[in-house]
């Protein structure tokens, strides 16, 4: 066995929680965390496929996942101010009472 | 070649500095307009900017010129496969071109656009942000940096979607994009990964070097599929479009205008370089010609069914997204050269389109089709413009959307696939019955109970300057063909030359 699988099989399960996140949970703040569950597969995919790359472990890979943590973070905390826009218009968090767009 | 310059002698190639440059100082020029009651001075303050970057993107265009086949490489702290760079060909340069003049125009157009708008300041730097974020893609070498900037327009732009905030509509509207968006951006990092697992590099010309041409494994096609879904989702491409026509139309008048004009095509442009680079087009050809079809026939079906007219428009620029497809399918110098141009000439039409549809909203309030029945004599002017930018849309000849249509069409059937062309035609034809179907509404004799004059003056300037575009590039399209065909010849012919001035450093 590859030494890499655990973790690529860990990356899949993460896509997979993330996405069944993003589909089943109507909480705005439960559909965020699923995005950053979505994310963090991808960090996690990084820094798996960083190790034991020519014997020692790449330093290009972990300052890539440095910086997406950045990025994931913005792309969050912009979500979270719009669930806050939301619930003081609505007064719920639930996707399924906004609804007034077609989803 | 690569050779040092003016232009490229700092680490940021120079219209991404003035960008940012402009965006960061705008929130100070905001606060000393509001302590000196100078209350134009950050509109001047971005328009000054937007124009600089246009003429910066001219003269890096003047440099790149001088020398056919040339590119400039510019990188912060080391040589590129280590550190994050831009490499800037004629095809970025086309690209960046394409965001400055509608980035400009649509400046322009805020002036009077958002001026009872309060929280102006950030708007500006919003916009200055995005614009910033576009031209990063456009010039990226490397793909760390190509993200870092998809997600600094990202999020400029669910901002910009959400900004009016007091009504319901864009916050649902901009937290619908940011979920949908925010995947694509997980799956792109996740292919990121991917490459970075099977090249051990991120910058474009070392991963074009080891992966082009490989036997396609497994995880090249699972690659290709998480690209896809990366790309796609921001570009809208069918099944991934549901936020779309939901975000667009709740966006103000010239955010819809870029968003729909050129950000959706800087995630085709990204699309179209990085599949480029890793993938020989045989590998790709079938499922982007399958896309295409589903594309364009879906967005025309449901354009058909809406009554909103800023929907309608956002569900049409859908559909052009999939004629940009056929280009991309073809995998030919001139196939491509037909999506650049349509890209370029998309930009003005539905920027045009949803510019004048802003006219509309701002002198009415209304978006309804059947209650807007005879605004178009009462606006004569907007409505002129209007028309030229739905007939271009449509492809009729003497506009220049007949010109990339065509191009597009017939390189369809140059590669092989004249499914795609017939496919193409048919959709043309379809779209026609929307847009004449607005065309014919607003001409009509009004029966609603409202009043309408006609927009500002500066409105409706920018307006017809976007329609005398539209008509010359239409008659006289020899310039954007050959500025379009030197992109697309970079991508497809100068590969070799690519890869070899950034690697044979």
């Amino acid at each position: 066995m590859n030494a890499l699988t655990p973790y690529l099989v860990s990356v899949f399960l993460l896509l997979i929680i993330g996405l069944g996140c993003l589909m089943v949970k109507r909480d705005m703040i439960r559909m965020l965390i699923g995005l950053e569950i979505l994310f963090n597969a991808a960090n996690l995919n990084f820094v798996a496929l960083s190790l034991g790359r020519a014997g020692f472990v790449d330093p290009l890979g972990q300052s890539i996942v440095m910086m997406a943590i950045v990025l994931d973070g913005c792309v969050v905390a912009v979500g979270l101010a719009m669930a806050l826009n939301a619930y003081k218009h609505y007064g719920t968090l639930d996707v399924r009472k906004l609804r007034r767009l077609r989803w | 070649m690569v050779m040092t310059s003016p232009l490229s002698a700092s680490f940021l190639p120079l219209p991404l500095a003035v960008l940012l440059l402009g965006g960061g100082t705008l929130p100070l020029i905001g606060l000393l307009a509001e302590k000196t009651g100078l209350r134009r001075l950050r509109e001047l303050w971005a328009i000054a900017f937007s124009a600089l970057n246009l003429i910066s993107i001219y003269l890096l265009y003047q440099e790149l010129r001088a020398s056919p086949g040339r590119v400039i490489v510019s990188s912060l702290l080391g040589s590129p496969p280590l550190a994050g760079c831009f490499e800037i060909d004629v095809l970025g340069v086309y690209m960046a071109g394409c965001v400055a003049l509608l980035g400009f125009l649509a400046v322009v157009y805020s002036y009077r656009y958002m001026e009872e708008e309060s929280r102006l300041t950030e708007f500006y730097t919003l916009v200055l942000l995005m614009m910033a974020g576009m031209t990063g893609v456009a010039l990226a070498g490397d793909f760390f940096t190509l993200f870092v900037f998809w997600e600094m327009m990202g999020v400029s732009s669910y901002v910009l979607v959400a900004f009016l905030k007091y009504r319901w509509g864009p916050i649902e509207a901009g937290f619908k994009y940011l979920i949908m968006s925010a995947t694509g951006s997980a799956f792109l990092l996740l292919s990121m990964s991917l490459i970075y697992g099977m090249s051990g590099t991120l910058n474009f010309a070392y991963l074009s070097a080891s992966l082009r041409g490989v036997e396609p494994s497994p995880w090249l096609l699972l690659l290709l599929a998480t690209l896809i879904v990366g790309f796609g989702v921001k570009s809208a491409i069918v099944p991934f479009h549901t936020w779309l026509p939901d975000a667009h139309p709740e966006a103000p008048g010239p955010i819809s205008a870029l968003l729909s004009g050129i950000v959706i095509e800087t995630g085709l442009y990204a699309l179209m370089r990085v599949t480029y680079l890793t993938f020989t087009p045989s590998v790709y050809r079938s499922v982007f010609a399958a896309l295409a079809v589903i594309t364009m026939t879906v967005a025309n079906i449901m354009a058909l069914l809406q009554n909103d007219l800023k929907r309608l428009l956002a569900y049409s620029s859908i559909s052009q997204i999939g004629y940009m497809l056929i280009g991309l399918s073809t995998g030919t110098a001139y196939g491509l050269m037909g999506s650049l141009l349509h890209i370029l000439n998309h930009s003005l039409m539905k920027g045009l389109a949803f510019l004048a549809a802003g006219n509309i909203t701002h002198q009415t309030g209304m978006r309804d089709i059947e209650k807007l029945r005879g605004v178009g004599r009462m606006m004569p002017y907007t409505m002129l413009c209007l028309s030229i930018s739905l007939l271009g849309l449509g492809g009729v000849p003497a506009t220049n959307g007949f010109i990339s249509k065509f191009i597009l069409f017939s390189s369809a059937i140059g590669a092989g696939m004249p499914i795609l062309a017939v496919a193409g035609v048919l959709n043309s034809a379809l779209s026609m019955a929307y847009y004449l179907r607005v065309i014919k509404n607003f001409i009509s004799t009004p029966e609603g109970e409202f009043e309408a004059e006609e927009a500002p003056i500066l409105m409706v300037a920018v307006n017809i300057l976007m329609a005398l575009l539209i008509i010359l590039l239409g008659l006289w399209p020899q310039p954007a063909i050959r500025y379009a065909d030197a992109a697309s010849k970079m991508l497809v012919e100068g590969l070799g030359r690519y890869v070899q001035a950034v690697v044979g450093r």
